[in-house]
């Protein structure tokens, strides 16, 4: 069944992955000017796996979330259809 | 100290065309205090995290905004 994207559960895995980005941004520029912080490295690799891992799942079923050979696509190609960030 | 916020007194002239402002406020965010940010700090939740504008407690800072009931 084509998973209609204006669904909740689009929204919830996309407010997740926003979620995760947003630790990910702030662990990333934390580490920086903190190389040597272990736990920081770790909960960043920890975190940066779940981030992937949702994506993975994510576009499983709502189609690519980057392109230019960032994320796989079904057939008929999936990139240039609706809804487009803007429209969600 | 309390809050972020701090108060001054704009100049008032002799000549100044509207009423004088009783004061102005302005922010003095945490991180002005933390030269070097430590490790290990609490962090908030990821949801928190996202909701407060940043990771760790320490550097929140609220900036209410002044038109719902601030300004004055």
């Amino acid at each position: 069944m084509e998973a209609n994207p204006c669904d909740q559960r689009y929204y919830e895995m996309l407010e997740q992955l926003q979620t995760l980005d947003f630790a990910l941004v702030e662990l990333n520029l934390y580490l920086n000017t903190h190389p040597d912080d272990l736990r920081s490295i770790e909960q960043f690799n920890q975190l940066t796996q779940e981030r992937t891992k949702l994506a993975n799942q994510f576009q499983e079923l709502y189609g690519p979330l980057q392109n230019f050979g960032r994320a796989y696509s079904k057939c008929p190609w999936e990139w240039n259809q609706t809804p487009w960030p803007w429209q969600v | 100290m309390e809050s972020q916020l701090r108060r001054y007194t704009p100049f008032r002239g002799p000549f100044d065309p509207c009423p004088p402002v009783p004061f102005k406020t302005y922010v003095v965010p945490p991180n002005q205090f933390i030269t070097f940010q430590p490790p290990d700090l609490p962090q908030f939740s990821l949801q928190e995290a996202l909701k407060y504008g940043t990771l760790w407690p320490a550097l929140f800072s609220p900036y209410e905004s002044k038109c719902k009931g601030g300004g004055k």
